[in-house]
């Protein structure tokens, strides 16, 4: 039987039964007998608004599951509808983009001190894309025609010379390092800078640089003066 | 209103992104408006041809995405002026774009220049069916290989039951001297089974290898034979008579050392 054909999940409005959307109505059933057997005395006597999303229900089917909550839960069930509010806030999506990033100009990720962090190990090749929300390390070389994305700091232990974005939702303080600092494209935040033409596109240099943007402008200096 | 060439080949590495990059710029080079389209989604090649892929922002699947304005997309050639770039995206495939997509696109470039170059990917799956969706030509590219052949005339059929008519015939990478020793397939075999008109014939040339590598189109170097060849081809588009160059008579100074002492050239 799959134990997760239902999940419960409170809201400020309630409760809000998520359903699988594949799962058979029987497993639904005993999967809901369970969770609320297993929440004991948490429902009793708690006046509750249910809604549920994920499957729709036939008339009978939602009249089961009704029944069902109010006989075992224990608690006053005022009212179980299906959750429209979720295809609603889906729909609007797309027409506020340029809310959005108005709100992501105020909301970017701040971690590039200390926060979450990616390690990816390997060679990353053309036509691979990584991204990531947060720190990106990445243990290998990042080829020609590859992507690497992250809207924190990027660290490459490995030659970078494909395509790399730091801070790509917006976050100018991000900086790139690599031991070796060949990218086809390097972005910070929105500043896009390419290598110059005259130099080959099949550089070997192997100098531990960092990239780095002060007042609009790219810098890129070694990070080891030493060596 | 522009006129819109596919180059296509079926079989891979016969030369047609280097055909598409030096037809563009050689056009260009004859004062006309180009744009070249690369539709060989996820394996793109014509960026780093024409030395263009560290300017590449957006490309042709954010354009049919709505992620960015056509003109946003358009990479302009470094050297001359005329001559645009729609890049392939990298990071995805051959689905990302449909056909319909493909002809709404080229409506949209057609008013802006004289000619929209389609590079096709290897293959006769969705990439083909994207590239020549709106294309009014097809230039059919092919080496003097029998497996090359072959499938050249599988894509002359596919063009046929598509509506695109008689499509011209680019023969490339021909040695002549294997030709004259019997080894290599010559112009008039490959003529004699594709049965269609022929565009150009380019010569095998090492220069092609270092311009490609270098990021600029042979066509701009006059001492390149293919070079001459492909201004040839761009001439011939533009619908100037030009004869097929004959590639025996060019074979430079041994040749004439040999007729000089009379040994036997042919």
């Amino acid at each position: 039987m799959d134990e997760n054909a239902v999940t419960f999940k409170g809201t400020v409005n309630g409760l809000t039964i998520i359903l699988k959307q594949d799962a058979g109505f029987d497993d639904i059933v005993n999967s809901l007998l369970i969770k609320i057997n297993s929440a004991g005395k948490f429902f009793r006597g708690a006046k509750l608004a249910v809604k549920y999303r994920g499957r729709t229900l036939n008339q009978e089917e939602r009249y089961e599951l009704h029944e069902l909550l109010k006989k075992e839960s224990g608690a006053q069930i005022l009212s179980f509808d299906e959750d429209m509010t979720e295809n609603k806030l889906a729909e609007t999506k797309p027409s506020s983009t340029e809310r959005n990033n108005q709100i992501k100009k105020y909301t970017y990720f701040k971690g590039i001190e200390e926060g979450t962090t990616k390690f990816y190990r390997g060679t990353v090749r053309s036509g691979q894309l990584i991204t990531f929300d947060g720190n990106l390390v990445v243990l290998g070389d990042v080829n020609p025609g590859a992507v690497i994305e992250a809207t924190g700091n990027i660290v490459v232990m490995g030659l970078l010379r494909g395509v790399v974005h730091a801070g790509s939702n917006g976050n100018k303080d991000a900086i790139v390092a690599a031991l070796g600092l060949n990218p086809t494209q390097l972005r910070i935040g929105d500043i896009i800078t390419r290598s110059p033409d005259d130099e080959k596109g099949i550089g070997t240099n192997l100098i531990p640089e960092l990239a780095y943007v002060r007042e609009d402008k790219l810098f890129v200096e070694r990070f080891l003066p030493q060596r | 209103m522009g006129e819109v060439i596919v180059i296509t080949s079926g079989k891979g590495g016969v030369g047609k992104t280097t055909t598409t990059a030096n037809i563009g710029t050689g056009l260009a080079l004859a004062g006309r408006k180009a744009v070249l389209i690369d539709t060989d989604i996820g394996l793109r090649n014509l960026d780093v041809v024409m030395g263009l892929e560290n300017r590449i922002v957006y490309d042709l699947v954010d354009v049919v995405d709505g992620v960015c304005r056509v003109k946003q997309a358009l990479i302009k050639d470094k050297r001359y002026d005329g001559l645009y770039l729609l890049p392939a995206a990298q990071t995805r495939d051959k689905s990302a774009v449909t056909p319909e997509q493909m002809i709404n696109l080229i409506n949209e470039l057609k008013s802006e220049f004289d000619y929209i170059i389609i590079d096709c990917p290897a293959g006769i799956e969705q990439g083909f069916k994207n590239a020549i969706a709106g294309a009014d030509k097809a230039i059919v590219v092919t080496t003097p290989e029998v497996s090359a052949v072959r499938d050249a005339d599988r894509i002359v059929g596919l063009l046929e039951a598509n509506e695109l008519r008689n499509p011209k015939l680019l023969i490339n990478r021909v040695r002549v001297d294997m030709v004259k020793r019997g080894d290599m397939m010559s112009i008039d075999d490959i003529i004699d089974i594709l049965a269609i008109d022929l565009i150009g014939v380019v010569p095998d040339d090492e220069k092609i290898v270092i311009s490609t590598n270098r990021g600029e189109p042979a066509v701009t170097d006059d001492k390149s034979l293919a070079g001459q060849a492909y201004r040839n081809v761009t001439k011939r588009l533009q619908g100037e008579d030009v004869p097929i160059m004959n590639l025996e008579s060019e074979d430079g100074l041994i040749f004439k050392f040999k007729k000089l002492l009379g040994f036997k050239t042919t």
